[in-house]
């Protein structure tokens, strides 16, 4: 039980979320291991949005309960907000604001003085430095939100459809870097629509369709499950699809 | 706390620095309400004398009746002679529309000799629409007064009773001492106000303040930080504000500037936190538009930004005391141009005192990061 305990970062109980007479969370139990990548997937409306929101503090549980590092969120936010780091669906800063201030600027959120390079460093910007975050491209302001929501190494790090709206290199560069962010400890939590993403990233995904969780392992496992009942796609499948054909053609330089 | 505090003071650094940056928020702090002065400074800017737009018709040809056109042109002080209006038909025309206050017509006996008198006569006639009875009663004894050394010159006789007027050091307000007081507390309104409830909503619609929601910083940390922030950038405003108006308009500051500094950020505070209640209220610029409206046009139109409240009805006068805007305006006049000290004004600083608590706790009620 103890060794358990130690091993789940996060543990969510018959979670649940009522707006009006819509239960757009149906109490739903899941626990992440501290170290992986987990990724929650299904079609708009599912309610992963909302499972993360409520884990993020950002919305009040209606039911059941959730502990994030033996941490009960609903009971103490204010402690939970500084084991989490938080990426936005769409990262978005004040104008006029350099790279540099951004990262001071989340770090004295977090009542901490960092040094504003190194973090640059680990998301490729240092050439970036005193631009202002107007100035970025979609990969680039995706780069800086993930520098900042790491500034006060958390425990644990949301990412709300990271890779929503950009172009393939930087997607793939973008992996590269949700890895190295795993790798140095940090468990990484995220929604996706992209099913190859979720193949290639995540350690265990959990499947969501209106408010519940229908399916919950790794991604070889629900694709063995899935063979193992008789399952045949209808078209025959090549070795490389579209977007192969797209890297191999543009390469995998990072075009920001 | 010490880690508390460094949130606040680097969320106000990096907000002071935005600023500076932002050619548009410098020129809607800095160079309107500087437009609003030079226009509201060019028109009360002059001095306080009445002055008369009056037509002047002469019918007479004496020498008598020229000299007192002569004259009556030198006295530009009281009143502006119409140039145009040069019949009665065209001055009582002008009188209508409102252009012209007054027409004074010389008739053609003006300045000459009657039959079996001395000396020459003649009555100077003020014509006035019934509207302009101030006009009249104004300018019958400067006509006469113009035309004592005349009468002089023929009764020749020193009047024994003579009014002497002279004129002190002491410098009086003038109109333009409560225009700039009241253009101050214009600025303040923008600044206070439009500013935060313009910049709210578009933070929230971004989902900027959502994620400072997701940081252990709190509602208090980002409200001071706003605060100083604001203060900082107020007081640069308005020194500008202070130094176009001394070197233009003759501003006469003769109050402590220590004081006058203090007052002023206590000002921006107290606005400010009208600003952040409706835009930290606010879900959207939908939402916040409305209520800004609503609560700074009776401080712009009540306050006594563009005139003066000593014009207001008596009973308007004792109810627009209480506006917020009012006591920061009166102050700001009481301590630059009047040299007032924090102990005269202790009314002002009592109803000032007061909003800014109320203001505040409704503020933190309502204000929501998303």
């Amino acid at each position: 039980m103890l060794m358990k305990e130690a091993k789940d970062i996060l543990v969510v109980k018959d979670l649940k979320k009522v707006y009006g007479d819509k239960t757009a969370v149906d109490g739903i139990s899941f626990t992440v291991k501290k170290g992986e990548i987990f990724g929650i997937l299904g079609p708009n409306g599912a309610g992963k949005t909302t499972t993360l929101e409520m884990i993020e503090t950002l919305r009040p549980i209606d039911g059941g309960e959730a502990y994030l590092d033996g941490v009960n969120v609903a009971q103490y936010p204010q402690k939970i907000k500084s084991l989490i780091g938080v990426q936005p669906q769409s990262p978005a800063f004040q104008d006029k604001t350099k790279l540099t201030e951004i990262i001071e600027l989340f770090a004295a959120a977090y009542g901490e003085k960092v040094n504003v390079q190194e973090f640059l460093e680990d998301v490729n910007l240092t050439d970036k430095a005193n631009s202002y975050v107007e100035q970025l491209s979609g990969g680039q302001k995706q780069r800086i939100s993930i520098a900042a929501a790491l500034v006060h190494s958390p425990k644990v790090f949301f990412m709300d459809e990271p890779t929503t709206g950009l172009d393939p290199q930087a997607r793939r560069h973008l992996w590269e870097l949700i890895q190295h962010v795993r790798d140095r400890g940090i468990t990484v939590i995220l929604t996706t629509h992209y099913l190859e993403e979720a193949e290639m990233l995540c350690d265990r995904v959990a499947i969501m369709d209106s408010g519940k969780i229908i399916a919950l392992d790794t991604p070889k496992a629900l694709v063995k499950e899935l063979l193992g009942r008789g399952f045949k796609k209808a078209q025959h499948v090549e070795q490389a699809n579209l977007e192969d054909v797209f890297i191999d053609l543009t390469g995998k330089a990072l075009r920001d | 706390m010490k880690r508390k505090l460094y949130t606040v003071i680097t969320f106000a650094k990096l907000n002071t620095k935005r600023y500076f940056r932002d050619k548009t928020a410098i020129f809607f702090t800095v160079a309107f309400p500087l437009i609003f002065l030079f226009i509201f400074g060019g028109i009360f800017g002059k001095s306080g004398d009445v002055s008369f737009r009056i037509a002047l018709i002469n019918q007479s040809d004496t020498h008598i009746a020229t000299t007192f056109v002569d004259e009556a042109k030198k006295q530009t002080k009281l009143f502006k002679i119409d140039d145009e209006a040069t019949s009665m038909a065209a001055a009582k025309e002008k009188m209508n529309r409102g252009e012209l206050d007054a027409a004074i017509v010389l008739p053609k006996e003006f300045g000459t000799t009657q039959t079996g008198a001395k000396t020459p006569t003649g009555t100077a006639q003020i014509y006035y629409t019934q509207n302009n009875q101030t006009a009249a009663q104004t300018l019958a004894p400067v006509l006469n007064a113009a035309l004592a050394p005349i009468n002089a010159q023929f009764t020749n006789t020193d009047m024994p009773f003579k009014v002497a007027a002279e004129q002190t050091n002491d410098k009086g307000l003038s109109a333009f001492d409560y225009t700039f007081a009241g253009l101050l507390g214009f600025s303040l309104l923008g600044l206070g106000i439009f500013g935060p409830v313009n910049v709210f909503p578009e933070l929230k619609k971004q989902g900027i303040l959502r994620r400072y929601s997701t940081t252990p910083i709190r509602v208090w940390q980002y409200f001071t930080a706003n605060m100083i922030s604001q203060v900082a950038i107020g007081l640069f405003a308005m020194t500008v504000m202070f130094a176009v108006a001394i070197a233009v308009f003759q501003l006469n500051v003769v109050g402590n500037i220590f004081e006058l500094a203090i007052f002023l950020a206590l000002s921006i505070v107290t606005m400010l936190g009208i600003g952040l209640a409706v835009g930290g209220w606010a879900r959207n610029e939908r939402q916040a538009a409305p209520f800004a409206n609503l609560v700074t046009f009776p401080m712009m139109f009540l306050s006594g930004t563009f005139f003066p409240r000593f014009l207001m009805p008596e009973w308007l006068q004792q109810v627009s005391a209480f506006i917020p805007l009012t006591p920061i305006i009166d102050g700001i006049r009481l301590i630059a141009t009047e040299g007032k000290h924090f102990v005269d004004i202790l009314p002002q600083l009592g109803i000032i005192g007061i909003w800014v608590i109320l203001i505040y706790c409704i503020a933190f009620r309502v204000f929501r990061w998303e």
